[in-house]
C-alpha cells in the first residue's frame, strides 16, 4: 500500500466565506432571525441518536448534536467537530484534532473525553448498526484534551464515511457528564438533549412538534442564522402537502415530497426544489426469493429482468422524476457505479430464456404463477408492482400483487422468507461496503430485517466483499466493485428498478436549507430567511 | 331520586367491571400478539442490525419470555396501575397516554357536544314538519355526512376551507411560527379545532339527528301530546317539555356510547389534521407493533366505555323520573 499521510486543514464555514470568492448571484449576507418549520412524517422515537435508526429522530437531533466529520456534495469527507485528521500509512490509526471552542448547551466545554465516551459507552454498546462496523475498531481513545485516536484491527477504507453518516452509525458526539453513571436507555436527556450543535432544545410537545432555538454560543462563528427551528409532526401525506402549499410548513425532505407534485412545484415561484448530492443512493428493487422452485433458476430471473419495463415504471409510477436503476450500486456513488451489466428490455429474449429454463407455456398460454408483495406507504411501489404484473402477464406469468402494512411485510419477507417477489428500497451509499455488502453476502442470510432475505449465495462475490474494503487505492477498489456488480447483475438476487432522486422541497423564502448530500438529516445551521 | 341508592348502584356496576376488564385484557393481549409483525423490526428500522443486538432488545423488553408469562407479568403490573414501558418511545405508557389525552378530550368533547346539540335540534325541527323541504334537506345533508369516510371528508374540508378560502389552518393544534400566550393561545387552539371538530361531527350528527327525528315523530303522535295540546299548553312547551323528554332516552344511550368510543373515532381525524391526541398514538402504535402502548390504549378505551355506560345510566335517571336504581 502506498504510504499516505493526509491532513485536512481547517475549513470552518466562516473561513471559507471570507477566503473563497462567493459567486455574485449568491452574494447575499445571511440575515439573522426567522423561524423555519420542518415537517416530520412521524413522531421521533426518542431524541437519542445512540438508540435508533429512526429518520425523524435524526432530522431533529442533527441540529442539536455534532459529528466528527460530515460528507460534502461529492461524498468527500469534510470537518465538523474534527478540524483535521490524519490516517497512518498502514491505514490502521486515525488521529482527530477536535475544535477547542465547542461547548455543550449547559456551558461545559466539549473535549475528547466526550468523544471517547460517546464511542465506547454509547454508540458501540447501543446503536442498532454498531455491529456492522464497530468490530473493525481495536480501540478508541482520547490521547490529549483535544486529540482523539481510533485504532483499527485491519484496514477499513470506508471508516470515515461511516463516521460521517450518522444515520448509518449513530456517530453523534454526546455529553459524557450528562450520560455517565446512568442507564443510557432511560436517561432523561434522551427526551431533552443537551448538545453542542447550532440549536438548543426547548420542548417536545408530544404528537405535535419539537421546538429548538438558536444557540448564541455556537462554536461555528456567526451560525446559525435562524432564531427558531420547529419540527412539526404531520403524519398524513396529503394533508402535509396541503400545509406546505399553504405555507404553514417550510420544508419537506426528499422522501415526503410526493413525486406527482414535483412538476407542479418546479413551476411555482413560491417554492424551490433542492438537491445537493445524495449520500443514501436509494434504489428501489424487486427482491427475488432464491428458495422458490422457479426463481432459483438464474435464467428465470434474467428473463424477468428482460421483460420488466423499468422506464415505464419510472414514467408512470414515479412521474419521470426518478432514474432507471442499472446496477445494485446507485449512480450517485459515482466512483463505484457501472451500468455495463444492465439488461435490455427484450420480451422475445425473455420468452426464449423461460423456454430454455424448462418452463414452456401451457395450453392456456401460462407458465407459472408468482406472488409480488409490497408494503403500504410508498404509493409508487404499488404502481410499480402493477406495471410488473402487466409486463409479466405478457410473458405467461400470472402475478398476484399483495399489499401488507409495513410490519407484516417485513415479518413475511425478512423473517419468514415467505415471499416470491417483493418491492423494497435499499440504500447503496455513501459507501457501498456498509450499504450493499450487507444485503448480498452469504453470511447475511439471517432472519433479520433488510439483509439477505432472498437467500442469495455466491462464494465468488463473497470473496470480493471480504477484501475490497481493505483496498486504499480508489481505482483498484472501483475495479473490485465493478466485478461485484458484474456478478450481482448476472445472478440477480434482486432486480434494480429505479434510483430515487433526493429532491427536497422548501419555501422560496429561505436559503441554504439543504447544503449537503444528507439533506433530510442535516443540521439547518446554514439556513436563513430572505426578505 | 335517592342519592344513596344511586351510589350503591354505581359502585356495584364498577365492581362488575373488574372481571369484564380482565377478560377484555386477555382478549386484547391474545389479538395483539396474534397479529403478524415484530416490534423489534420496527425499532431497528432500516438498519441491518446483528442477530445479537436483536436478541438483546428481545431480552430487554421481555419479548423472549413465553407468551403466558408475558401475560402474567402484564396483569400483575396492571393491578398496580403500571401500564408498562413503550418499546418505541422508551417511556412509561401511562405518561404517554395521559400526555395525549387532553387533546383527544378537547377535540372529541367539542365535536360530540355540538353534534349532539345540533342533531337533537335538527331532529326536533324535522319531526315537527315531516316530509317538508327542511326535513328532506336535513336528512340529505346528515346522510351525506354520515356516508363520507372521515379521511376523505377531512381532505375535502382542508382543500376548501384551509387551502382555497384560507379560513383555517391545516395541521396541528397551535400556530408554531408565532406562538401566542394566554387568551391568544386559547383562540389559536380554537381556530385549529374548528375543521377537525366539524369533520368528526358530521358522522355523529347524522346518528343523533336520525334517531331524534324518528323518536320525536313517534312521541308526537301519542295521546298525551294531543291531550296537552287540547289543554292549551304552548306548542314550544309541548315539544320540548312533554315530547322531547320522552323521546330522548335512546338518544342519550347513543351519545353515551359515542363518548365511550371516541378514541376509535379519533384515529382518522387526528391523523388527517395532525392533531396530537390518543388516536394518533394508537395509529403509530399499530404501525410499530408497540405492544405495551396498544394494550394500554385498549385498556383505557375499555375503561372509557364502561364509565360511559355507567354515566349514561345515571343521566337516564336524571332525565327520566321513572328510572329508579335499586
Amino acid at each position: 500500500m502506498i504510504a499516505r499521510l493526509r491532513t485536512i486543514a481547517i475549513a470552518s464555514a466562516v473561513f471559507a466565506a471570507f477566503s473563497v470568492g462567493v459567486p455574485p448571484a449568491e452574494a447575499q449576507t445571511p440575515k439573522r432571525g426567522g423561524t423555519l418549520i420542518v415537517a416530520l412524517e412521524n413522531e421521533p422515537q426518542a431524541l437519542a441518536p445512540h438508540l435508533t435508526t429512526d429518520t425523524p429522530t435524526f432530522t431533529t437531533v442533527s441540529n442539536v448534536y455534532n459529528t466528527l466529520v460530515l460528507l460534502d456534495e461529492k461524498l468527500g469527507i469534510i470537518p465538523d467537530l474534527a478540524k483535521s485528521w490524519t490516517v497512518s500509512p498502514d491505514g490502521l490509526v486515525y488521529t482527530f484534532e477536535i475544535v477547542e471552542n465547542a461547548k455543550w448547551h449547559d456551558g461545559k466545554p466539549l473535549t475528547s473525553d466526550d468523544v471517547e465516551y460517546s464511542f465506547n459507552e454509547l454508540i458501540s454498546k447501543n446503536h442498532p448498526r454498531a455491529g456492522t462496523w464497530w468490530n473493525n475498531v481495536a480501540s478508541a481513545k482520547a490521547t490529549g484534551k483535544y486529540t482523539f485516536v481510533f485504532t483499527l484491527k485491519a484496514p477499513y477504507v470506508p471508516f470515515l464515511s461511516v463516521l460521517a453518516s450518522p444515520l448509518a452509525s449513530g456517530a453523534f458526539i454526546m455529553p459524557k457528564h450528562v450520560y455517565e453513571g446512568k442507564d443510557p436507555k432511560t436517561n432523561a436527556a434522551n427526551q431533552a438533549p443537551i448538545g453542542s450543535g447550532p440549536f438548543k432544545f426547548v420542548r417536545w410537545q408530544r404528537g405535535s412538534h419539537v421546538e429548538l432555538v438558536r444557540n448564541d454560543q455556537y462554536w461555528k462563528e456567526g451560525k446559525p442564522y435562524l432564531d427558531r427551528l420547529v419540527l412539526q409532526i404531520m403524519p398524513d401525506a396529503a394533508a402535509r402537502f396541503l400545509a406546505f402549499e399553504r405555507g404553514e410548513v417550510d420544508f419537506l425532505h426528499w422522501y415526503i415530497v410526493p413525486y406527482d407534485q414535483v412538476a407542479k412545484l418546479r413551476k411555482d415561484k413560491r417554492f424551490q426544489l433542492l438537491s445537493r448530492g445524495d449520500a443514501a443512493g436509494t434504489n428501489g428493487l424487486m427482491l427475488m426469493n432464491h428458495r422458490h422452485s422457479v426463481l432459483k433458476n438464474v435464467k428465470v430471473r434474467q428473463a424477468l429482468a428482460h421483460a420488466i419495463n423499468r422506464e415505464t415504471i419510472n414514467q408512470r409510477a414515479l412521474f419521470g422524476e426518478a432514474k432507471v436503476a442499472r446496477s445494485h450500486v446507485s449512480s450517485n456513488v459515482a466512483w463505484a457505479f457501472t451500468d455495463e451489466y444492465d439488461y435490455k428490455l427484450d420480451p422475445a429474449l425473455a420468452n426464449k430464456l423461460l423456454d430454455e429454463a424448462g418452463f414452456p407455456r401451457g395450453a392456456d398460454g401460462k407458465r407459472f404463477p408468482l406472488r409480488l408483495f409490497w408494503a403500504a406507504g410508498r404509493d409508487y411501489e404499488g404502481r410499480g408492482a402493477e406495471i410488473i404484473k402487466d409486463n409479466l402477464r405478457d410473458l405467461g406469468i400470472d402475478v398476484t400483487v399483495q399489499v401488507f402494512d409495513r410490519a407484516s411485510f417485513t415479518d413475511r419477507v425478512f423473517r419468514q422468507w415467505e415471499f416470491d417477489l417483493a418491492m423494497q428500497l435499499f440504500t447503496t451509499g455513501p459507501d457501498p461496503t456498509f450499504a450493499v455488502t450487507a444485503r448480498y453476502h452469504t453470511k447475511q442470510i439471517l432472519k433479520v430485517p433488510f439483509v439477505n432475505g432472498m437467500g442469495y449465495s455466491n462464494p465468488e462475490v463473497d470473496a470480493i466483499f471480504d477484501t475490497e474494503f481493505k483496498e486504499a487505492d480508489v481505482a483498484k477498489r472501483a475495479a473490485m466493485w465493478r466485478d461485484i456488480q458484474k456478478i450481482l447483475m448476472h445472478d440477480l438476487p434482486a432486480l434494480p428498478l429505479f434510483e430515487l432522486p433526493a429532491i427536497h422541497a422548501a419555501s422560496a423564502k429561505f436559503k441554504d436549507v439543504v447544503t449537503g448530500p444528507q439533506g433530510y438529516i442535516e443540521s439547518r445551521e446554514s439556513a436563513y430567511e430572505i426578505k | 331520586m335517592p342519592t344513596k341508592s344511586l351510589l350503591i348502584y354505581v359502585g356495584g356496576r364498577l365492581l362488575q367491571a373488574v372481571p369484564i376488564m380482565f377478560v377484555i385484557i386477555l382478549i386484547n393481549f391474545a389479538l395483539i400478539h396474534a397479529a403478524p409483525g415484530d416490534p423489534v423490526d420496527i425499532l431497528i428500522g432500516g438498519a441491518d442490525a446483528t442477530p445479537e443486538y436483536i436478541e438483546g432488545l428481545r431480552r430487554e423488553f421481555g419479548l423472549d419470555q413465553p407468551l403466558w408469562q408475558q401475560f402474567v407479568t402484564y396483569i400483575s403490573k396492571i393491578v398496580q396501575f403500571d401500564l408498562g414501558y413503550s418499546l418505541r418511545y422508551r417511556e412509561p405508557v401511562l405518561s404517554l397516554i395521559l400526555g395525549r389525552m387532553p387533546a383527544t378530550l378537547l377535540l372529541m368533547g367539542t365535536a360530540l357536544f355540538f353534534s349532539s346539540l345540533i342533531g337533537i335540534l335538527l331532529g326536533v325541527f324535522a319531526a315537527r314538519r315531516p316530509y317538508s323541504v327542511g326535513d328532506y334537506t336535513a336528512t340529505f345533508v346528515s346522510l351525506a355526512g354520515y356516508s363520507m369516510p372521515v379521511f376523505w371528508l377531512g381532505q375535502i374540508m382542508l382543500v376548501i376551507f384551509a387551502l382555497h378560502l384560507a379560513w383555517f389552518p391545516t395541521q396541528g393544534m397551535y400556530s408554531l411560527r408565532a406562538p401566542s400566550q394566554g387568551f391568544g393561545r386559547i383562540l389559536d387552539v380554537a381556530h385549529h379545532l374548528v375543521l377537525p371538530a366539524i369533520t368528526y361531527s358530521f358522522y355523529h350528527l347524522a346518528l343523533i339527528y336520525r334517531l331524534t327525528r324518528i323518536k320525536m315523530q313517534e312521541v308526537l303522535a301519542l295521546d298525551f301530546i294531543t291531550t296537552a295540546r287540547a289543554k292549551g299548553v304552548a306548542e314550544g312547551r309541548v315539544v320540548y317539555r312533554h315530547a322531547l323528554r320522552n323521546a330522548i332516552l335512546p338518544v342519550v344511550t347513543v351519545i353515551g356510547l359515542n363518548f365511550g368510543f371516541m378514541l376509535a373515532g379519533s384515529v382518522l381525524t387526528e391523523t388527517v389534521f395532525a392533531w396530537p391526541g390518543m388516536g394518533r398514538l394508537l395509529y403509530e402504535a399499530v404501525g410499530a407493533r408497540d405492544y405495551p402502548v396498544l394494550m394500554g390504549l385498549f385498556t383505557v378505551l375499555s375503561v372509557m366505555v364502561i364509565c360511559a355506560n355507567v354515566i349514561t345510566d345515571v343521566v337516564y335517571a336524571l332525565v327520566d323520573p321513572r328510572v329508579v336504581y335499586r
